[in-house]
Parts: structure tokens; sequence; C-alpha cells
């Protein structure tokens, strides 16, 4: 099936009723949680994944959560213009120049180059996953075990050095991601590992309850310490269409943005945030006016939140070609296609190409809805700021009870989310960013068969990884990133400056 | 919060070091040629005892940065709230779905949140019926049934 062909076949399922329904749910849902601070799109979809059991089909069930995802960095930029308190962490840096122009009283400009910036992006995005995706994902039916070992590995280190956040840290979630996969019985030998005799944990931890604890409840314990208060918008949005000069001003940061955060969410644990804070240095350092940056330059909302859009589009492509899921939410959207018996990776297009067309031609739709929802109706979704944390807290906990309880209908799930809970608080507490266990967890069975039959296929020869040109190649990247991120350690020791973070 | 950190450092290595003695006394690591079960999980083990010397080593080297807590926070709100997910998980197995979900609900509103008893009893009224009725009317998730009825 050739491009066009498998779009339009992929229109065909989107434009179905019920998936045009779960596009659009998707599409509010997830404006409703990046207008809310404090939930992610990545706790959300964790929240829902116990729903992909009802919807029957694993398109739907799929163009649902994707809707989320790109949904919440739309609806990530309103709180960090009106409020100054980024919805997202994608939208941290919206708010040095958002709320500065709302501050001068053009809100609603700033709101709406914003919608119309993801829009682009968003699209422009989708295209390249379009043609981008299906070439990929056929260069990869040739990858075997070698070549996943060193994909897998390298998706997770990279997961971990791009994440801003402490290396040390990352690592150690890492490992212990990897080691919460292992839990239950081993799948080459039979043997049983990490049980201490308990019987229901041979089959292992589930993904719904773990994702569900780290960050659905884990959040909300966090969030639970502080007396979050809600904000009331006083700000007069004005209109919300940006004029002809705003236009000119932001377009080629659209533009630049767009392209910024696709190139930028294929690579592993890079994904909206980077994205957002790359192409905001760039608009910075490529202004006429530099010193309008922080003051309200309106290039600083269109191009970061272009950027962000662009990349959660573009971050499908590795999850969708190779079966690598790159950040924290697209694990979740990987578990959602595994509950639905469907392994993503070079197959998808082959195997499910109702999946795998059906959930990019949703994407278009999608990106057209949230234009509308976000252009013309985003007063609503400010009145939505002023649901008391207090009522939220408990029907998230409702939810996420109930929700994990339906998956295998035992008790057993709840108490282990609820240790998975107390551990994604502790995370927080300690600064640990819980994003790499996730995809610690979902790649862990991966990278150890992947490591045993290398092994096997070669009688024991550890050269097999080098020798193989692609996975010689990524782990020459392997090494390289180890090794660059090890001198600047020292580099930064032996200069008497501290770390960036522990 | 420097000294969470350390004692997280030590129980991260001392795991490790646990980790890398069962998986080669119990799960065993087969040869370079044959990998066993135990061969993943003993480098993970090695993995996390190293890091966890690394980030004592670094907690040690960066003094006097110990600022603590950034802001006011309230510690016993969520181990309140953890308890009493605990006990709803128990009870619902216990007395059933609907029941469990009304008191939780209610202890939620008075002991975490400190509303007054009508916003407490409206909250957890339209709640546990919203919760019932999108999960048992609509997506047809069985519940655990209430004790009366059984």
């Amino acid at each position: 099936m050739d491009i066009f062909a498998g779009l339009i076949n992929g229109f065909s399922i989107a434009l179905t009723g019920t998936n045009i329904l779960f596009c659009f749910l998707g599409a509010v849902i997830g404006t409703a949680i990046g207008v809310l601070p404090g939930l992610g799109p990545a706790a959300t979809i964790a929240l829902l994944l116990p729903l992909t059991y009802v919807i029957g089909s694993p398109v739907t069930a799929i163009i649902m959560m994707a809707g989320i995802y790109y949904g919440a960095m739309y609806g990530g930029s309103t709180t960090s213009i009106l409020l100054n308190l980024p919805g997202e962490a994608a939208s941290v840096v919206t708010c040095i120049d958002g709320y500065q122009m709302a501050r001068k009283g053009r809100a609603g400009a700033a709101l709406g180059i914003a919608a119309i910036g993801s829009f682009i992006a968003g699209t422009v995005a989708v295209v390249g996953l379009t043609f981008f995706a299906p070439p990929l994902a056929e260069f990869a039916l040739d990858f075997g075990p070698p070549e996943y070992f060193a994909l897998t590995t390298l998706g997770l280190l990279l997961a971990v050095t791009l994440s801003g956040g402490s290396i040390i840290k990352g690592l150690i979630i890492l490992f212990v991601g990897l080691l919460l996969a292992m839990v239950g019985l081993d799948p080459i030998s039979g043997k049983i590992r990490f049980t201490f005799g308990s019987i229901v944990l041979q089959g292992g931890f589930d993904f719904v309850t773990l994702a569900m604890g780290v960050f659905g409840l884990g959040e909300i314990l966090y969030n639970l310490e502080s007396t979050l208060k809600t904000e009331i918008v006083t700000t007069k949005l004005g209109k919300v269409f940006p004029t002809l000069k705003d236009w000119a001003d932001s377009k080629w940061a659209i533009f630049r943005g767009s392209v910024i955060g696709f190139f930028i969410g294929i690579i592993p644990g890079g994904a909206a945030v980077i994205s957002s804070l790359a192409s905001y240095a760039i608009e910075k350092k490529y202004s006429k006016h530099p010193e309008e940056f922080g003051h309200g330059a309106i290039q600083g909302v269109a191009g970061p939140e272009s950027a962000n859009n662009a990349a959660s589009s573009s971050s499908f492509i590795p999850l969708l070609t190779l079966g690598i899921p790159g950040n924290a939410a697209i694990a979740m959207i990987f578990a959602a296609l595994m509950i639905q018996g469907i392994t993503p990776g070079p197959f998808l297009v082959a195997e499910h190409p109702d999946v795998f067309w059906g959930v990019i031609a949703s994407m278009y739709i999608g990106n057209a809805m949230l234009l509308v929802l976000n252009l013309p109706m985003v007063g609503l979704w400010v009145q939505m700021l002023r649901v008391p944390y207090g009522i939220l807290a408990p029907i998230i906990v409702l939810f996420t009870t109930i929700g994990v309880y339906s998956v295998q209908n035992q008790v057993f799930d709840i108490y282990s989310m609820l240790f998975f809970a107390a551990l994604g608080y502790g995370m927080r507490k300690l600064n640990f960013d819980p994003a790499p266990l996730p995809l610690a967890f979902v790649l862990g069975p991966m990278v150890e068969r992947s490591l045993r039959q290398s092994l096997l296929i070669s009688g024991g020869d550890l050269t097999i990884f080098v020798t193989r040109p692609i996975s010689g190649t990524l782990i020459a990247v392997f090494v390289l990133l180890i090794v660059g991120q090890t001198a600047f350690f020292i580099k930064r020791k032996m200069g008497g400056k501290k770390p960036p973070a522990t | 919060m420097k000294k969470y950190e350390r004692i997280t450092a030590i129980i991260t290595s001392l795991g490790g070091v646990w980790i890398m003695v069962y998986a080669w006394r119990t799960l065993k690591l087969g040869s370079i040629h044959i990998p066993d079960a135990g061969l993943l999980p003993f480098l993970c083990g090695v993995g996390l005892a190293i890091l966890g010397i690394v980030w004592l080593l670094v907690l040690q080297q960066t003094k006097g940065e110990d600022k603590g807590v950034e802001e006011k926070r309230i510690w016993y709100r969520p181990v309140i709230s953890l308890i009493l997910m605990v006990i709803y998980g128990w009870a619902m197995e216990s007395v059933g779905y609907i029941t469990s979900t009304l008191l939780f609900v209610i202890a939620w509103q008075k002991v975490i949140e400190r509303e007054k008893w009508l916003k407490t009893m409206i909250i957890s009224l339209l709640g546990t019926f919203a919760m019932y009725a999108l999960f048992v009317y609509l997506l047809k998730v069985p519940i655990p049934p209430e004790f009366f009825a059984r």
C-alpha cells in the first residue's frame, strides 16, 4: 500500500462516526488537562488505560489517546499566558512572553497565535509523519536482536540524558524500571524472579497499575502537600484572532518551531519540553529585537508553542515504526496498543494498516478540532480553572481505583497501584524525574530478550553488537554519549562548579 | 533534603548489592554463550550499586547547598490519603463498592479537605453516583457486591 492509498484508507477509518467522536473526546480531555495545572498527559492517559479494555477497537482507543496527548499541548499554553502558571511542562517557556503579553492587554492575541501556531505545526508534523514513517518502518524490517538491543538501550539512555534532570537519578530510575519489568516468569528460561512466594506476582506487574500509581496517584499525593488554590482569572482576553502584524511577526517563528519540534520529537527523550526551549532560544538569537524577549514578544509564544505541538506529533514516529516509545505519554500509548494485542514496530504498517493510517489520519482531524476548541472556546476552558482541587483529587482517586480494579477484577491490583503511588510520591519528593520508569518498564522485556537472543545467535561473541553496521553505529552513538556526559561532568567538577543536579 | 538523599543513595547501593547476590545465587547468571535469567538483573544490580556510591560521593562534594524544602508543604495530607486509599481497597472487597466509595469520599472531604457536612455529603453522593453510572451502567465493569446483598 503506497502512502496516498494508505492515507485515503486512514481517512475512511478516522471519519467514521465512532472514531470522530473519540477523536473529539481525546481533544477535549487533552485540552482540559492541558489547562489544569498538576495533571499531565502521561497521567491522564494512564488513568484512561483501563478504558481501552472496554473500547473494543484498537484504532478508536489509540485515536483517543493520541488526541489527549497532542490536545494537552494546545491547552498547556492557556494557563501559561493567563496565570503565568504552566499547565504543561512543555509550556513553561510560554509563560515568559505570553504572560507579559497578557499583562499588556494582549492575552487574546497570545492565545490566538498559540492556537494557530499549534495547528500549523501539528499539521506540518503529521504531514512529516505521513511521509517519514512508512520508509522508516520498511528500513526497520531488517533489524535483528542486536539492532533492537542497541536501539532500545540508546533510546533509554537518551531519555535519561535529554530529560533535563539529574543523570544519576535518571539512571537509577531506569534500572528500577528494568527490574520491575523482570518481576514474574522469565520468558526464556521459565524461572520465577522477584516474586518472594507470591502467586499473583508470577504474572508480573501490570503496566496499568504502575502507570496509574506513579503518574496518576503519585502526582495527586504530591499536589496534596501544597495547598493548591484555584486562581481566579481576571485578565481580559480581548480579540483571540491575531492581527496581520501579529501574523507577519510570528509566521517565521511558527515555521522554525514546526521544523525544530518535528526533528527533536523523533529523538527519544526529546519531545515537547526540549523542543519548546530550543525554539525559544533560536527565536531570541535570530530576532532583530532580542531585547523584546521577556517583555511580551509574540515570537516567544508562537515559536515554542509550535515546536511543542510538532514534537508531540513526530514522537509517534519511533513508536509506530520501531516500537520504541520516546517519552512517558507515548509509553502509555505503547501500553494501550499492547493491551489491544498489537505490538508497535516495523510490522505495524503491514499487519495493522488500519491502526497505522487511521491514527495518522485522525491527527489531521484532531488538529482541526483543537483549533476550533481553542480559539473561539478559550473562555470556556478558563472557567474550568475554577474547579477546586479538593473535588478533583478524590474523583481521580475513585477513577483510578475502579479503573485498575476493572482490569483483572482483583484487589491486589489496587494495592500494587498504591505501592507505585507511594513510589511516585517519593520520587517527586526526592526530585527524581519519573519519566524513564515507564519507558524502562515497557522496553525492559525487549532489552532482555534482544540481549540474550543476540548472545545465543553469536555463541557468546560480544562483537555482534559492533560488527553489524546499524547496531555498530547505534552503539558508537551510545558510547559517545556516555563519554561526552562523563567528560562534561568531570570538567564541571574540575572547574569547581557545582553539577547541574545530583 | 540532603539527608534524605544520602539515605536513598545508601539504600540504592545496598539494594543493588542485594540484587546482585540474588541474581547470582538464586537466578543464576549462566554463561556468555547461554545467558540465564539472572544476567540482566545482575547487571542492573551492579548499575544500582555503583550509581548509589557515585550519588553519595557527589552529595559529599556539594557542600552548603542544603536549602531544605523550598516551600512550606503539608506532609501529613499525602500520608493520610494513602492510608485512606489502603483502607478503601480493603473495604471495597469487604463491604462492597458503593458503601466503601461513599465512606471513602466522606472521609476524604472531612479529613483531608476539612469540608462542611453539607458540601461533604453532596460531593460524596454525586461522586459515588457518577462513578457507579460510568463504570457499572456505561462500561459494564463488574464491581464487588454490597455486603448486605451477598
